[in-house]
């Protein structure tokens, strides 16, 4: 994979908007001590250039009463990692579904109400017929975020 | 956005139809300036930024990021970590995972591990230096992982990565 050779404005930028993606460039700016249109141009090339993919806000899942985060490990037999995977990805509720090297072949994340309903995608993906295993893990508290631990 | 989500935030937290639609339109970009918002909404400028000050300090929007492409600036993949500690060291355990860096998710778990722990990884050398600092923490007894290869992220904003 192709590496970007980032500067320090660059940096400052993507750690400013990292701590509050609000912040106006104009003062993004001010603080590197650089016209607005240096920022302006460099944000774009950034977002061109796909180092910054998009802005979200960050909801504090406790306040919004969402479901529980449920880690899924699942062993399968071989060769048969896409076929489950297509089918692990349409399951209500899944966030993340990947190929995985270790002791599970698919990993997947995904948010559900409440226990009955992390049983019934259990049994749905233990159902599977190529699926030979399936461990359940219960995320328990608020996920600690870091996204500011990239190391530039 | 999952269609869950919209409905447990309206039922629980009493948001009308504005507040929905502003943590909609914010959590696809955080950047979208209020007046745009406010258009789409036929609302004024005023009334947005007001609701968003509110959404603020009732701890609804915890703040706002931008979500980096880590494979743009120098890491290869991603790695999940099951850690399981001595019985009642978790919380612990966690603080200092939390803390080591290029490591962007991490929890406590019931199941068959005790914390979980995401992490974007440079090369094999950067995985094998990372497990290391985690099963010589204190209280740590067991690191499992699993290399990420081909993730689909159904939600892609989820981990802010």
């Amino acid at each position: 994979m192709k590496e970007i050779k980032l500067d320090e404005i660059d940096i400052k930028l993507i750690r400013t908007l990292q701590n509050d993606a609000r912040t106006s460039l104009k003062e993004v700016a001010r603080e590197c001590n650089v016209s607005i249109d240096t920022i302006k141009n460099r944000y774009n090339i950034l977002k061109k250039i796909g180092v910054i993919r998009g802005s979200t806000i960050v909801l504090n899942p406790k306040e919004i009463g969402q479901g529980n985060l449920v880690f899924f490990g699942i062993q399968i037999m071989h060769h048969y990692s896409d076929s489950v995977i297509n089918l692990v990805k349409k399951i209500p509720g899944m966030y993340v579904v990947t190929k995985a090297i270790g002791r599970y072949d698919i990993e997947a994340i995904a948010i559900l109400d409440n226990i009955e309903k992390i049983g019934a995608t259990k049994n749905i993906i233990g159902d599977f017929q190529q699926v030979k295993n399936v461990d359940v893990d219960i995320l328990v508290d608020k996920p600690l975020l870091c996204p500011r631990n990239f190391e530039f | 956005m999952p269609k869950e989500f919209r409905i447990l935030t309206g039922d629980i937290m009493n948001l009308d139809e504005i507040d929905l639609a502003i943590l909609d339109s914010l959590k696809k970009d955080a950047r979208k300036s209020f007046r745009s918002i406010a258009r789409s909404l036929k609302v004024s400028p005023d009334t947005i930024s007001k609701r968003y000050e509110r959404l603020r300090e009732q701890g609804i929007i915890v703040g706002s990021t931008v979500v980096i492409n880590p494979s743009k600036i120098g890491y290869s993949f991603i790695t999940r970590f099951g850690i399981n500690v001595k019985p009642a060291y978790a919380s612990q355990v966690l603080e200092k995972i939390i803390q080591i860096p290029n490591v962007i998710v991490a929890s406590k778990l019931v199941g068959s591990h005790d914390i979980i722990a995401i992490s974007v990884i440079k090369n094999f050398k950067h995985l094998c230096e990372l497990r290391n600092s985690i099963l010589e923490m204190p209280y740590v007894e067991k690191v499992e992982l699993g290399m990420w290869i081909e993730t689909m992220e159904l939600c892609p904003y989820y981990f802010l990565i």
